[in-house]
């Protein structure tokens, strides 16, 4: 693949061209130029965009396609049309499909799928044998097949002694193991924050003690086991402190938060709209905020979408039965620029692929071209319009957002979305 | 002519004080007619109601279809057990049959907090909220107010306090919201485990001894213990919880003052009053019951009259 892109504004901080406007030559996937006004002798396509900058190609470490067995709600390769569309040249697949992705065949299965596609797939295999948190699944196994890591998604281990035992196993082969953080006892039914919005609407909530007894236990287990452990969308002030604390003991711990738990607090729920039905659930504003600055001072080093396509049969019914999730991919970056600056925005888009076994490609003369396209000062209210995914649960519809993604150039191939 | 400002009741909070004020007005009313001989009027007579009870209620579906029939309207009664809902059709669904019946209204009684609510942004019709879950029961909320009006002159100024289980309760919370807004001071009291842990940032006070409770207030609301909605115990016993919460007569004559005793229903005799409160001057829970069908003829009355403009 060989194009010539006109007038980029580079956006990456690893690369010596940041915040310079230059043209990029890029022939068989690998960069082969940079600099002003560069000449075209092979009549290579002219890649030219308005306000276009280019950053590092971005990466999402929590996405769900429902493939296999739960295409209705999304297929691997409608999923990764809507990753590259949205600027992510790099998504790891949780293990939540029908039947759960937890052995090598399984894996290899995700793999293939996504072959020779523009988007890289990194796939996570269960934790445990169809994430019933009962048996380890064959973890070893999965890694061989290219497993990343290993999640029951949105599942926690109840069983302390069996999250001792993974990262123990894991450790073996430097695993990453991922705890999802709550403490199913004290959550009970709930289905939101417990706060005072919970109360005033009556529905059960899920107080913030659930996820930080959870995270306080998968702490202190980290710290006797050795090995790495990862907490998937951590919610709340408490669990921040605790994660940096943790760090600060130099204990192999890393975390993500979800865009929309930075974005919004759980007074929208006040009309009892599903859309805002996710887990871990929106907190208050003082969590948001303590989120906020674990992302800025990089306490929390990943943000996810964690973008879950569900049928509309599974958001449209009372509050209770709803199932928890939303697409986020699409909005994903017009909403981090509403609430980061551009340059810190990229930066949060792009990092984190080391934890998940992949590594960055700055932006240098002789390196593959790994790139998102994107305009940063698109203004518009996300809308159904936006979506690519089959489908339409976004927490984000009706959202002022901020930037907006052209597509991706990477593995060799240009994925665009300008319509 | 004055009208309400919703066109569903799906809580007290989306009511005001006016539209609080406008229903008692109208209840005053209707409650003159079913003391006559001849006990209806007809009033609703071009009207169609159906009454969806999704969960069991006998006192609460009784009063409304009294209610509905004092006013002449067509009546057609739902209950889950006999319905579609067990062989998986959608409350959209469900709803959206009955009322291409053509149908103008729904009383609606439902497990999930928020049923009301998320029905009346899918269907059209007017939505009347029996109980949704542990959010809100608008006409029992209303009809205890005015009780409390009747019995007291005003609710304006009175101390209430709401005594039970709070945490499953949606007579709580559509009574805390319809006290608070018709001025008067309320209390929350019952074992701290079946207390909402932020109740107290909707501006009520929180108790955990009773005997200092009762000598707060005027009127002590006695919740029944919702048994069927908890999935663990929230105390050791039955007795225990009589033992700490129970109020029994000797307890009410100690109380330098005379206050007043209401109770939803049904009573739990023994567990949260006893017999002879129960049946005590000072208790009013048969009044509620009376002014329940009153307030469910204005709220239909006044939601109708919304429907025919």
């Amino acid at each position: 693949m060989n194009v010539l892109i006109k007038s980029a504004t580079i956006i990456d901080t690893k690369s010596e061209f940041h915040n310079q406007t230059l043209d990029i030559l890029v022939e068989a996937g690998r960069i082969s130029k940079i600099g002003t006004a560069l000449e075209n002798p092979n009549h290579y396509n002219i890649l030219e965009l308005e306000n276009l900058h280019i950053s590092q190609g971005w990466f999402d470490c929590s996405v769900s396609f429902g493939e296999p067995g739960l295409e209705e709600r999304e297929t691997i390769v409608n999923g990764l049309k809507t990753a590259a569309y949205s600027g992510f040249s790099t998504v790891a697949i949780n293990a939540n499909s029908h039947p759960v992705i937890d052995t090598n065949s399984d894996i290899t299965f995700i793999t293939s799928r996504a072959l020779n596609h523009a988007v890289k797939v990194l796939p996570i295999g269960a934790l445990t044998k169809e994430s019933k948190g009962v048996d380890l699944a064959e973890l070893y196994d999965m890694k061989t097949a290219g497993a990343v890591a290993y999640y029951d998604y949105q599942k926690p281990i109840t069983n302390a002694n069996l999250m001792k035992i993974a990262l123990q196993y894991a450790s073996n082969f430097n695993g990453l193991v991922c705890s999802f953080p709550q403490d199913n006892g004290i959550a009970g039914k709930g289905v939101m924050n417990e706060h005072i919005t919970s109360t005033t609407l009556g529905l059960k909530g899920i107080p913030a003690l659930a996820e930080e007894l959870q995270v306080a236990r998968d702490l202190f287990l980290l710290e006797y086991t050795g090995g790495k452990l990862h907490i998937p969308t951590i919610s709340t002030a408490k669990s921040v402190e605790l994660v940096r604390e943790a760090k600060a003991k130099k204990l192999d711990v890393s975390c993500s938060v979800a865009i929309h738990n930075l974005f919004f607090d759980d007074s929208v729920l006040n009309d009892f709209n599903t859309h805002y039905k996710v887990l871990p659930p929106l907190r208050t504003q003082s969590d948001v905020d303590a989120l906020v600055a674990g992302v800025k001072d990089g306490t929390i080093d990943m943000v996810t979408s964690d973008h879950n396509p569900l049928n509309i049969e599974e958001k449209k019914v009372e509050f209770d039965y709803a199932t928890y999730g939303t697409i986020g991919l699409e909005s994903a970056f017009g909403a981090l620029q509403t609430l980061f600056s551009l340059k810190k925005s990229v930066e949060i888009l792009t990092r984190g692929k080391q934890r998940f076994g992949t590594e960055n490609t700055p932006i240098q003369v002789g390196n593959a071209a790994n790139f998102t396209l994107f305009n940063p000062d698109a203004k518009y209210t996300f809308t159904t319009q936006d979506i690519v995914s089959k489908s339409k649960n976004a927490i984000f519809e009706g959202e002022s957002l901020k930037g907006k993604s052209y597509g991706i150039l990477n593995n060799n191939q240009l994925v665009l979305n300008l319509k | 002519m004055s009208e309400l400002s919703v066109n569903h009741l799906l809580g007290i909070k989306y009511l005001n004080k006016e539209d609080i004020q406008l229903i008692f007005e109208t209840a005053d009313h209707f409650k003159e007619v079913i003391n006559r001989p001849i006990k209806k009027v007809p009033s609703l007579r071009d009207i169609t109601i159906a009454n969806l009870f999704f969960e069991n209620s006998t006192r609460t579906k009784l009063s409304f279809e009294l209610a509905e029939k004092r006013l002449s309207a067509d009546v057609i009664n739902f209950s889950a057990s006999q319905s579609s809902v067990k062989k998986g059709e959608t409350l959209i669904d469900t709803v959206n049959n009955i009322l291409s019946m053509k149908v103008d209204m729904v009383v609606m009684r439902h497990p999930n907090p928020g049923a009301g609510v998320f029905l009346s942004k899918h269907v059209n019709a007017s939505i009347v909220n029996a109980g949704d879950g542990a959010h809100e029961h608008p006409t029992q909320a209303l009809l205890d107010s005015y009780s409390i009006r009747e019995r007291l002159g005003e609710v304006k100024g009175k101390n209430v306090v709401i005594v039970g289980d709070i945490l499953h309760s949606r007579v709580a919370l559509s009574n805390i919201y319809a006290l608070q807004l018709q001025g008067a001071k309320v209390m929350v009291c019952g074992p701290k485990t079946l207390i909402p842990k932020y109740i107290d940032k909707l501006g009520v006070k929180v108790e955990t001894d009773l005997r200092k409770a009762l000598e707060w207030c005027d009127v002590a609301n006695m919740l029944r213990v919702q048994n069927e909605r908890m999935d663990i115990s929230y105390f050791p016993s039955t007795r225990e919880y009589t033992q700490q919460f129970g109020v029994d007569k000797a307890l009410l004559d100690s109380l330098n003052k005379e206050i007043t005793i209401m109770h939803p229903g049904p009573i739990n005799r023994g567990v949260e009053i006893t017999s002879d409160v129960a049946d005590s001057k000072q208790a009013i829970i048969l009044d509620q019951v009376q002014n329940g069908v009153a307030i469910r003829m204005a709220v239909i009355y006044l939601l109708a009259s919304k429907i025919k403009q």
